[in-house]
């Protein structure tokens, strides 16, 4: 956990030290690392925010000019206050995620207002997925995710370097082989 | 939606069936099958089988074409359509059957099916959960079985084998939870599977092993009178009977549809009735044995090893006779399955608290239903449930981890550790505000179990707790 094997970090990366302080989702603070992700994925997000606010801005813009009818400049402030709330929410969604790797399994917290913490052992560990979209990809990010039998479990860890993304994955299923047992 | 598109696959654009040449050998790593099992050749499936699909087709299509459209075209058009549609169905189902085929394969079993879009589907035994061999009705009559594969991960019920002849269809299942082996022997306590005779395993006689428990029809048929359907169906016939009186109007469809609609409330209950007839529990080392069914029979073989949550309900009305029911969750069902009428999930359809003690003991042993203590959330989750907050509660024991929850209908569920396949704490806005936190652990299928708002201290030392016995229960050393 010492190394994150991810290159140098562009920018407001911090790879080493957990961001937040302590917060209600950090039980076992003694013990546990966190790992926090990388705040590039603001950006990805934003951007994809933005298309949409995009839409729905030329949808409503357009609306209001044809028909020039009150309500359309009503839903226009609706989408620029509701993408407004939503980058606010997205910044700091991001800050809260976090992941730490313990010597029998994997912590995963995200969520701000529904605030959620996953523990998934390693030996329940069926496959790990990495995946990376254009978008990521661009920003040089990957989302690696843990499957285990339960459809409930719920292991995502977005906004990895890919060097770090490969390195989790390895070693997550090095430890998951070493203590195979499924169900 | 007549025979038509059926003639054309009648002329097959391809060689129908390439049925030599199949075993592809098995992978290295799988041993070698015990006895006859490599090169055994393919297996079709009974040739009864493609009529009685026709002939379950036909209440299909009769559903299909509802009461209006008997009333507007008349009975001769009614019958003919119904014929002609239920002939295609059967010309549909010859083709499938021709070109259906299983075999065993080192430890898969193989299915080959389809004509256009050929589908072989290999499941791997190691995987099974559960064999069922059902006889619905018809298949009693003709003296056939469907057989039923679960496998874990799969969403819905592989590969159902229909139809197969009873004795084939017990050979098979036999055979399969041999091959499937090594997941039921290590929980079979002493006594080992006794070998069956091929053959002489028609799944109608009682189910072998040690009986544990047959629920009386009588308890049944109270139980589900004990029901909200069963107490509302009185004002629903005065409902109809006022409306009928008052308006005046006593057309054919309006009564035929007046009973399908009842039909449909009551089906519930009727159908628990039917399905949980003659209910009998065996154990038979470590497999349980569930046989039941009143119209069609079913035996279940569940792997105790395969058993991942037992959940007992006691609805509001069972109260009175102090009844529950107890059901587990195997691996391998999902949820989204809303017919419940597949998954292996009956324990005991209604019985009273010693037996159930009895039956859960039996299925995960040290756990005592009647001694579990739980412990309620704290008293300030009353701004949350005002009422039911005595409803709920949480505990840790030896063995398993137990939640309970519900104000009307009360439910209990029981979870070994080894069955955890992680463990979540999720805190919503209000939880936050009063400091609580629920604690989720999940199970392959099924739910899991869930301890509702915990004192947020006490939710973490739950989550570190459930983790590290879940851990110990897979490595005991």
């Amino acid at each position: 956990m010492s190394t994150p094997g991810a290159p140098p970090p562009s920018g407001s990366d911090t790879p080493t030290a957990a961001p937040l302080g302590r917060g209600p989702l950090e039980p076992w603070p003694d013990t546990v690392h966190w790992q926090p992700i990388s705040t590039d994925l603001i950006w990805v997000q934003l951007i994809r925010l933005a298309v949409v606010v995009a839409i729905g801005l030329a949808a409503t813009g357009v609306g209001w000019a044809l028909s020039g009818h009150l309500l359309f400049g009503i839903a226009l402030a609706v989408v620029v206050l509701l993408g407004g709330w939503r980058a606010v929410a997205i910044v700091r969604a991001v800050r809260a995620w976090g992941y730490a790797e313990r010597d029998n399994d994997l912590l995963v917290r995200h969520g701000l207002l529904v605030r959620r913490l996953s523990i998934v052992p390693y030996s329940r560990m069926q496959f790990v997925d990495v995946s990376a979209g254009p978008l990521e990809r661009a920003f040089d990010l990957a989302t690696v995710q843990l499957h285990t039998a339960a459809a409930a479990s719920d292991a995502r860890v977005p906004g990895l370097r890919p060097a770090e993304a490969s390195r989790l994955r390895d070693r997550l299923t090095a430890l998951g082989a070493d203590r195979a047992e499924g169900l | 939606m007549t025979d038509g598109p059926a003639e054309p696959s009648t002329v097959p654009p391809a060689d129908p069936t390439p049925r030599g040449p199949v075993p592809t050998a098995p992978p290295a790593a799988w041993p070698a099958p015990p006895g006859d099992g490599a090169g055994e050749p393919r297996q079709r499936l009974h040739p009864l089988s493609p009529l009685l699909h026709g002939a379950k087709s036909l209440a299909v299509v009769i559903a299909g074409l509802s009461w209006s459209t008997l009333s507007r075209v008349g009975f001769g058009w009614f019958a003919a359509m119904v014929a002609v549609l239920a002939l295609g169905a059967t010309v549909l189902s010859v083709i499938s059957w021709y070109n259906t085929g299983y075999h065993v394969v080192g430890r898969e079993l193989r299915v080959y099916e389809g004509l256009l879009w050929r589908r072989t589907r290999a499941i791997p035994l190691e995987r099974l959960q559960a064999v069922e061999v059902v006889r619905p009705l018809l298949a009693q009559l003709s003296g056939l079985a469907e057989l039923r594969l679960e496998v874990v991960g799969g969403g819905k019920t592989e590969a159902p084998l229909a139809y197969l002849g009873v004795a084939d269809a017990a050979r098979l299942r036999e055979r399969l939870l041999a091959l499937a082996g090594p997941v039921t022997q290590p929980t079979a306590p002493g006594d080992p599977t006794p070998a069956v005779v091929p053959g002489a395993a028609p799944p109608t006689r009682p189910a072998p092993g040690r009986p544990l428990h047959a629920v009386r029809n009588k308890d049944l048929l109270v139980s589900q009178l004990l029901t909200p359907q069963a107490f509302l169906l009185p004002f629903g016939v005065a409902f109809v009977v006022v409306q009928f009186v008052t308006a005046g109007s006593w057309s054919f469809v309006a009564v035929a549809s007046t009973l399908t609609a009842m039909a449909g409330v009551l089906l519930q209950p009727i159908r628990r009735v039917l399905d949980d007839w003659n209910f009998r529990l065996a154990r038979d080392g470590g497999t349980l044995r569930v046989h039941n069914g009143l119209l069609e029979t079913r035996a279940q073989a569940v792997p105790l090893a395969r058993v991942q949550t037992v959940r007992a309900t006691w609805p509001l009305l069972w109260r009175v006779n102090g009844w529950l029911r107890l059901r587990l969750e195997v691996a391998g069902y999902s949820l989204a399955d809303a017919d419940d009428r597949n998954r292996p999930d009956r324990l005991l359809p209604v019985g009273d608290l010693p037996t159930a003690t009895m039956i859960v003991a039996e299925v995960l042993p040290g756990v005592r239903l009647d001694a579990l203590m739980l412990t309620p959330p704290p008293t300030r989750t009353r701004w949350l449930h005002p009422l039911g907050r005595r409803a709920f509660g949480a505990g840790l024991f030896e063995e398993v981890f137990a939640t309970r929850s519900g104000r009307l209908t009360r439910q209990l569920v029981i979870l070994p550790y080894a069955r955890i396949q992680s463990v979540r704490v999720v805190q919503g806005p209000v939880q936050r505000r009063l400091g609580l936190a629920s604690v989720h652990a999940d199970t392959a299928g099924g739910s899991g179990a869930t301890a509702q708002d915990r004192d947020l201290a006490e939710a973490w030392a739950l989550a570190a707790e459930l983790t590290s016995r879940a851990h110990q229960a897979h490595n005991p050393t």
